[in-house]
C-alpha cells in the first residue's frame, strides 16, 4: 500500500513537474528557433522596390513562375453545405471554366469552426497547389496558416470575410461595411420611421463580419437618427429554428419593437418565418441580407420588402479572377484595377479589389436570380 | 412466462420514485413560471407558454425514443444527422410532386431503416451503442452535404406544412407530442416488451434468464427511436416555409439533455417518458425566460447551464435526503 | 538444446499473435493498412514533414484525451473538456490584455482557470453525487457561458512573436506541442498501467461499490481525474493560443465528441474497467491521419467525414470478430 502511493504520488509529482516546467517557465526569445530570424532576413531580401509606398499585405516569397500556366486553385470558404457558400463556389467554377486550364476545388469544414479551417488549408499547402482562395471564419486565428502559405509560395487571395492585412495577397470586398450598414439602416428607417424600437438576429456572437455591420449600423444610425432604439442583439449560430426562436421572443419581449434586422442567410429567412406566423406582416419590417433564394417566398407574400446582398456568384467569380491575375503577373501591388470578364473593369484600393455597391433584392426583379 | 398470455401488465413498481423526479421537474417549471411573470408579466400569456410547447415538441417526440433508448442502456448520437437526412427527404418528395401523407410516410421509414441499421450493429454485431452513433452521425452528415450541397429547400406545396396549422385550437405539433408522449409511455409502462426494455437496461444478464432476449429488445428500441425521430423530422421540416439543408446539428445534445435532466438515467434501468418530455420543456423554458429576463446575451448561456445545474441539484439532494 | 529452441521459435509467432488480437494490435494493424493505401494514393502523405506537421493540428485534442480516458475507464464522462478550453483561452487573453498581467501570469491563471473548471465538475461528481453526464453537459453550457459573459464575445490579440513558439515553433525537427505531449503521454500511461492510482480507476469502472468496499478513496480519486482533465485543458488552451494567435468564446466548439470518437475507437470500454492510453493514442493517429491523407488524396471533405464514421465501425467490429474467434 505505501509502495503504491508512493509510486502514485511520484507519478503526479512528474507530471506535475512536467506541465510546470512547459507551462510556467516563461517563453524566452532565446528559446526561438534559430530559423526564425533566417526567415525575416529572407523575407527583407525580397525585391522591395517593387512594392508601393504604405502596402501592408503579403507576397508569395519566391513563387515559381506560373505565367500562363495551369493553376491548381483551392477554395476554402467558412463551411461548405449552405446556400451562400454553394453561390460562391458556383461563380469561381464559372471563372475557372471561362479562363480555362484551372483545376478548380471547394473544400472546407461543414461547420463554420476555425480550428477545421485551419486544418483544409494546411493540408492543402501539404498538397503543394498554386491558390488557395479563403473566407475567414477568424481574421486573426486564419493569419499564422496563411503566412506559411505564402511562404511557400502560393497566391492567397480572401473573399467574403478578410484576414489580417499581412496574411494574404489581396481581398475581394463585396461591399464596404459602411455601405451595408448604411443600406440596412436606411432600408429599416423607410418602413418604420426614424423614431422605432429595433432589434438585431445576427449569426454567432463572435462572427467577425455580422460585428463589424452592427458597429457601422449603430454609427451610422447614432449619427443620422438618433431616436432609432436598438434594445437586443441575440445570436442564431446558422441555425434556423433558433433564429425563428430568438424573434418569437423578442416581439414578446419587447413589445414595442417595430422592426427586426436578420443578418445572416439564415438569420433573415428564420426572423421573417417568426413574424409571418405571428401574423405581424406589415407591423414588423423584417431587413436583412441574405439569398434571393431563400427569401423569395417572404418577399412575394411582402412580408419582406427587399433583401439587402452583393451577389456571391461574382464575389466567387471575381475571386477566380484576382487570382489568374496575380499568377500571370497582371495584378501586382500598386495595381488601380483588375479585368474581371463579364464583370468588366473592377476597382482595386490597395490590397483589396471593390466589387461594387451591395445589391437590393425586391419583388420586381428577384426572380432573375437564381442563387 | 406467465406474462406472454397477458401482454400488458400492472405497473412496475417502481414508478413511484420516477413520478416524484417527474414532480421536481415539473415544481421547476412552475416555478420559473411564477418567478418569470412576477418579473415580466408579458411571459404569463396563452401565446407565449403555447409557443414554448411548439418548439419544443419536435424535441419531445425525439426524447421520447431517447428515453427507451438510454433506458435499454444504450444512447443515440445521430439522431440530430437522421433529423436533417428525414427532413431532407420529406421535402425532396413533396416539392417534386408526391403527395405530402407520402412524404411524410417515407421520412418516416427512412428514420426507421436508419434506426435499424443502428439497431442491428449494436444488438447483433454488439458494438457499443456511442461508437454506432458516433459513426452515424459523420455518415450520415457527410452523405447528406453531399447530396445536396447546402441547397436549401422551397417552394414547397402549401400542403407540406403540417406543424404550421392547428386542430380544435391546438397545434398540430403539440398534438402529436401528446400521442406520442402518451403512447409511449403507456407502452413502456404496461406492456411486455415496454417492460422488457427496463429489464434489459437495469440488468441484460437477468432479463435473459427471465427469458427476455435482450437483443431483440435492443433492435427494437433502436428501430422504434428511427421512426419517432423520423416523425420529428416532420414536425421540424413542415415548421418552416423552406428546410435548411444542413438541419439538425447539435439536435443530438438537445434531445440528450432533456432526457437526462428529466431524470431518465444514463446508466439505463430507470426513468420515464414524461419526465424525459418536462425536461426538454424546462430546457426551452429556461432559454425563453432568460430573455425575458433581459439577461445579456453574452451571458445567456452560463445562465441556461446554471439554472439546469440547479434543478439538477435540487433533484440529487432532494433524493439524497430520502435514500 | 534442440528443444529449447523449438520451443521458444514456436512461442515467439503465437506471442505476436496474440499481441495483435488485443484491441491494440487490431488497431495497429488497421492504422497499418491505412497508411500503405494512403501512400500509395499521395505522394505527399508519407512524408516526414507532413506527418510532423499533423502532430501540431491534433496536439490540443490528444491532450484532452489522455485524462479523458481514465475519466471513461472510471465509469464517467466529461463533455465540458471543449468548453474548458475556451474558457481557459478566453481568460489567458482577457488577464493579459485587459488586466495587463504579464504573459507568463496570465498563463498560469489559463491553466488554473482549467484546474478549477475541472475541480468543479469532480466535485460535483465525487462529492455531491450529480451523474457525470448531467454534470459535465450542465457545465458545458455554464462554461461557454463564461467564455462569452467574460470576453463579451471580444477576442484578444496581438501576442508578442516568442509566444508563438508553444504552438508553431520548433525544438529541432520537432513541432514544441508534440515534445510535450509525448512527454504527458508516457506520464500518463505510467500513471494508468503502472500505479496504484491507475489500478484504482480501473477498480472504479469495474465495480464501484467494490473499490469503495475494499477502502479505495473513490470520491478522491474521481475528483483527481476530473480536475486533471480540467487542468489539461487549461493546457491544450494555452498551446491552441500560442497556435492560432487569438483568443475565442467559441473556439473548440464541439471538440468533446472528437475526443470521445478518439478514445472509444481507442477501445476504451463507455462503460468503464477498460481501455488503454495507447489504444486511445492509437485512435486518434487514425483518424488524423484518415483526414489528412484522404484530403491530400483529393477527397472531399464530407467524403472524408463518411469515412471515417465508416472506419469507426469498421475498426471495432472487425476488432469483435477477431477476439470472439
Amino acid at each position: 500500500m505505501k509502495l503504491t502511493s508512493l509510486n502514485r504520488s511520484l507519478a503526479l509529482l512528474v507530471f506535475a513537474s512536467v506541465v510546470a516546467a512547459a507551462c510556467a517557465a516563461p517563453p524566452p526569445a532565446a528559446q526561438q528557433p534559430a530559423q526564425q530570424p533566417a526567415q525575416q532576413q529572407e523575407a527583407a531580401q525580397q525585391p522591395a522596390e517593387q512594392l508601393p509606398p504604405g502596402w501592408k499585405a503579403g507576397i508569395p516569397k519566391n513563387p515559381p513562375d506560373r505565367k500562363g500556366k495551369k493553376l491548381v486553385i483551392r477554395d476554402v470558404p467558412k463551411l461548405i453545405g449552405i446556400g451562400y457558400f454553394a453561390a460562391t463556389t458556383k461563380g469561381m467554377e464559372e471563372a475557372a471554366r471561362e479562363l480555362g486550364n484551372i483545376d478548380f476545388k471547394t473544400d472546407a469544414p461543414t461547420e463554420a469552426k476555425i480550428e477545421k479551417q485551419i486544418e483544409f488549408i494546411d493540408n492543402f499547402i501539404t498538397q503543394g497547389v498554386d491558390v488557395i482562395l479563403f473566407a475567414a471564419n477568424d481574421p486573426v486565428a486564419i493569419a499564422p496558416v496563411l503566412k506559411k502559405a505564402l511562404d511557400q509560395g502560393i497566391i492567397v487571395v480572401g473573399y467574403d470575410a478578410d484576414a489580417q492585412e499581412d496574411a494574404r495577397q489581396f481581398f475581394v470586398n463585396q461591399a464596404t461595411f459602411e455601405a451595408i450598414g448604411q443600406a440596412l439602416i436606411e432600408d429599416m428607417v423607410s418602413q418604420v420611421g426614424p423614431d422605432a424600437e429595433v432589434a438585431i438576429v445576427t449569426s454567432s456572437l463572435t462572427a467577425p463580419n455580422q460585428n463589424r455591420w452592427i458597429e457601422e449600423m449603430k454609427k451610422y444610425a447614432a449619427a443620422k437618427y438618433p431616436n432609432l432604439k436598438f434594445v437586443v442583439t441575440l445570436p442564431s449560430e446558422e441555425d434556423q429554428q433558433l433564429a425563428f426562436k430568438a424573434t418569437q421572443d423578442i416581439m414578446k419581449t419587447y413589445p414595442n419593437v417595430k422592426g427586426v434586422f436578420g443578418l445572416s442567410s439564415v438569420a433573415f429567412p428564420g426572423a421573417a418565418d417568426a413574424v409571418k406566423q405571428a401574423g405581424k406582416c406589415g407591423q414588423i419590417a423584417v431587413v436583412g441580407l441574405s439569398t434571393p433564394n431563400q427569401m423569395r417566398p417572404f418577399v412575394k407574400e411582402g412580408c419582406v420588402k427587399s433583401v439587402i446582398l452583393w451577389n456571391p456568384i461574382d464575389l466567387g467569380y471575381a475571386a477566380v479572377y484576382a487570382a489568374r491575375a496575380i499568377a500571370d503577373g497582371e495584378l501586382k501591388p500598386g495595381a488601380t484595377s483588375l479585368k474581371a470578364g463579364r464583370l468588366g473593369e473592377l476597382k482595386v484600393n490597395g490590397s483589396e479589389i471593390l466589387l461594387g455597391p451591395p445589391f437590393i433584392f425586391n419583388k420586381d426583379n428577384i426572380d432573375n436570380f437564381d442563387f | 412466462m406467465a406474462t406472454s398470455t397477458t401482454r400488458w401488465a400492472t405497473p412496475a413498481r417502481r414508478s413511484g420514485v420516477t413520478l416524484q423526479q417527474e414532480g421536481v421537474i415539473a415544481a421547476a417549471i412552475l416555478g420559473l413560471t411564477v418567478v418569470v411573470s412576477l418579473a415580466n408579466p408579458d411571459f404569463f400569456n396563452t401565446t407565449n407558454l403555447l409557443d414554448i410547447v411548439v418548439n419544443t415538441a419536435y424535441i419531445a417526440v425525439a426524447a421520447a425514443g431517447m428515453t427507451m433508448v438510454i433506458v435499454s442502456g444504450n444512447i443515440d448520437i445521430s439522431v440530430g444527422s437522421m433529423l436533417g437526412v428525414c427532413a431532407t427527404i420529406a421535402g425532396e418528395l413533396a416539392r417534386n410532386g408526391a403527395p405530402v401523407p407520402l412524404a411524410f410516410a417515407v421520412a418516416v421509414l427512412a428514420g426507421s431503416v436508419m434506426g435499424a441499421v443502428n439497431g442491428i450493429l449494436v444488438a447483433y454485431a454488439r458494438i457499443p451503442a456511442i461508437v454506432v452513433t458516433l459513426g452515424m452521425l459523420s455518415i450520415l452528415r457527410g452523405g447528406l452535404i453531399l447530396v445536396t450541397q447546402g441547397r436549401w429547400i422551397e417552394s414547397l406545396p402549401e400542403a407540406f406544412f403540417f406543424s404550421q396549422r392547428s386542430t380544435l385550437g391546438i397545434p398540430n405539433p403539440v398534438w402529436v407530442m401528446l400521442i406520442v408522449v402518451g403512447l409511449v409511455w403507456l407502452f413502456m409502462k404496461y406492456h411486455r416488451w415496454g417492460r422488457a426494455i427496463y429489464a434489459v437496461g437495469g440488468n441484460a444478464e437477468a432479463a435473459r434468464l427471465a427469458g427476455i432476449n435482450p437483443q431483440h429488445v435492443q433492435f427494437f428500441v433502436f428501430v422504434v427511436n428511427g421512426v419517432l425521430v423520423g416523425l420529428a423530422a416532420v414536425l421540424y421540416a413542415s415548421r418552416f416555409t423552406a428546410i435548411q439543408s444542413n438541419a439538425g446539428q447539435g439536435f443530438e445534445l438537445a434531445v440528450i439533455s432533456g432526457t437526462v435532466v428529466g431524470g431518465v438515467s444514463i446508466l439505463g434501468g430507470t426513468g420515464s417518458v414524461i419526465g424525459a418530455l418536462l425536461g426538454s420543456l424546462l430546457i426551452s423554458q429556461i432559454g425563453t425566460a432568460a430573455i425575458f429576463l433581459k439577461v445579456s446575451p453574452f451571458w445567456l448561456q452560463a445562465v441556461q447551464g446554471g439554472l439546469i445545474l440547479l434543478t439538477v441539484l435540487i433533484d440529487v439532494l432532494r433524493r439524497r435526503r430520502f435514500a | 538444446m534442440t528443444t529449447e529452441t523449438r520451443a521458444a521459435t514456436s512461442a515467439q509467432p503465437s506471442r505476436l499473435l496474440s499481441a495483435l488480437r488485443t484491441q491494440e494490435g487490431v488497431l495497429f494493424l488497421v492504422l497499418v493498412v491505412i497508411v500503405i493505401v494512403l501512400s500509395l494514393l499521395s505522394d505527399r502523405f508519407l512524408t516526414v514533414n507532413n506527418l510532423l506537421n499533423q502532430t501540431r493540428l491534433f496536439t490540443e485534442t490528444a491532450l484532452l484525451a489522455l485524462p479523458m480516458t481514465l475519466i471513461i475507464i472510471s465509469g464517467g464522462i466529461d463533455l465540458s473538456v471543449g468548453s474548458m478550453l475556451a474558457w481557459s483561452a478566453v481568460m489567458l487573453g482577457f488577464s493579459w490584455q485587459l488586466l495587463g498581467l504579464p504573459l507568463p501570469l496570465a498563463v498560469v491563471v489559463c491553466l488554473l482557470t482549467g484546474a478549477i473548471g475541472g475541480a468543479i465538475n469532480g466535485a460535483l461528481i465525487a462529492y455531491v453525487r450529480v451523474p457525470p453526464l448531467i454534470a459535465t453537459l450542465a457545465t458545458l453550457a455554464i462554461y461557454r457561458g463564461f467564455s462569452f459573459g467574460i470576453s463579451q464575445a471580444r477576442s484578444a490579440r496581438g501576442f508578442p512573436e516568442e509566444f508563438a513558439f508553444w504552438g508553431q515553433g520548433q525544438v529541432g525537427p520537432f513541432p514544441t506541442q508534440f515534445l510535450i505531449l509525448v512527454v504527458l503521454i508516457v506520464a500518463m500511461h505510467l500513471l494508468l498501467a503502472r500505479t496504484g492510482f491507475g489500478r484504482w480507476v480501473y477498480a472504479i469502472g469495474n465495480n464501484e461499490l467494490a473499490a469503495r468496499y475494499s477502502g479505495i478513496p473513490v470520491e478522491r480519486v474521481k475528483f483527481t481525474l476530473y480536475t486533471l482533465s480540467g487542468l489539461m485543458a487549461g493546457l491544450a488552451a494555452f498551446i491552441f493560443t500560442s497556435r492560432v494567435t487569438t483568443t475565442r468564446a467559441d473556439a473548440a466548439t464541439g471538440l468533446e465528441l472528437d475526443v470521445i470518437a478518439a478514445v472509444v475507437l481507442g477501445g476504451t470500454s463507455i462503460f468503464g474497467g477498460s481501455g488503454s492510453i495507447i489504444g486511445t493514442m492509437l485512435g486518434l493517429v487514425i483518424i488524423t491521419l484518415l483526414r489528412n491523407g484522404l484530403l491530400l488524396t483529393g477527397v472531399k471533405g464530407d467524403a472524408t467525414f463518411m469515412v471515417i464514421g465508416l472506419v469507426l465501425i469498421a475498426a471495432v467490429l472487425i476488432n469483435n470478430l477477431v477476439r470472439r474467434r
